[in-house]
């Protein structure tokens, strides 16, 4: 697996419009990292496909959606996320 | 009326607050979910991992304090993948119109 | 009861941390509103602890404490003045108190 290049953190339900922008701006050797209300995401069947996509597990346990995440998602605690962010060599909070 | 997903923002709460002192005067008031605002409906909700109240909880007190109804917009439950399983009990699907709206004296978003 | 036995508090007497409550911080707190626990004390004492497990709030106000006890013991026991006598002041405040539940939102 390679180096993330860019982790994108997003906190924005799906129905917000920074959400939209933030998915169409990402590249395949990008991350994503669900929190917040971002996690909704999971619920919408919308999830890209070519990046990999992580999901803060205290925000999904919060609302209900520990029986969405798939495969293609893995669950990150906050040292995880911590984890994360410092691994990729840039990282973009909308 | 909520239209904002729950956790991330206190209007809601307060929306919720409101409704239930208009109960407490018993003033017909119900609650109506749309868009993100449907999440607050989802079954299975562990908030104590970020430290808050259960939403979900919350709303089940409704019925006792005199809600009326709490309803969900239709298009915005299958948006976010919820049908009569995953969505807590008592809750009435309806498509959110101009029709629906005419039936209320008064209609406030929270925030 | 002496202060190394009373859990902490808050300025309106509310417990900090909820798992401090016993039956016995109950009845010490009901005293200081010279208030003796009866039997009738403990059945709304116990209704609100298990409202508050359900619903993860205390009723947030008077009205709808009446309310909340009406609907789960009836009339008789759900109205103002049966609650008064049980609960001196403000009775969904002071229920809370002696129950080891949060301060209800809307109570003056």
């Amino acid at each position: 697996m390679t180096a993330i290049q860019t982790l994108h953190i997003l906190n924005k339900s799906p129905d917000h419009p920074r959400a939209a922008q933030c998915l169409e701006l990402m590249s395949a050797d990008d991350g994503l990292l669900l929190i917040g209300g971002g996690v909704l995401l999971l619920a919408t069947g919308t999830l890209p496909t070519a990046t990999r996509v992580f999901a803060l597990s205290p925000d999904v346990d919060a609302r209900g959606l520990g029986n969405l995440s798939s495969n293609n998602v893995s669950a990150v605690d906050f040292a995880g996320m911590v984890t994360l962010s410092l691994q990729a060599q840039r990282v973009i909070s909308w | 009326m909520i239209d904002q997903p729950p956790y991330g923002a206190w209007t809601g709460r307060e929306a919720l607050d409101m409704a239930f002192s208009l109960a407490a005067f018993d003033q017909p008031a119900s609650l109506l979910f749309s868009g993100a605002g449907v999440n607050w409906l989802r079954q299975g909700q562990e908030a104590g991992a970020i430290g808050q109240k259960s939403v979900e909880k919350n709303l089940s007190a409704a019925p006792i304090f005199g809600i009326e109804a709490i309803l969900a917009d239709r298009a915005a439950c299958k948006t976010f993948g919820l049908d009569e399983s995953s969505l807590i009990e008592g809750v009435t699907l309806v498509d959110v119109d101009a029709a629906l709206l005419t039936d209320y004296h008064h209609t406030a978003f929270a925030g | 009861m002496a202060s190394n036995t009373m859990p902490q508090r808050n300025n309106e007497g509310f417990l900090e941390d909820a798992r401090d409550w016993t039956e016995g911080v109950a009845a010490a707190i009901a005293a200081e509103d010279e208030v003796e626990l009866t039997e009738n004390h403990w059945e709304i004492i116990q209704f609100l602890r298990s409202f508050y497990k359900e619903h993860e709030m205390s009723p947030p106000s008077n009205r709808l404490f009446v309310k909340a006890v009406k609907e789960a013991l009836g009339e008789e026991k759900g109205n103002s003045i049966y609650l008064m006598q049980l609960f001196p002041g403000t009775p969904a405040k002071t229920a809370c108190r002696i129950a080891g539940l949060p301060r209800p939102t809307n109570c003056l």
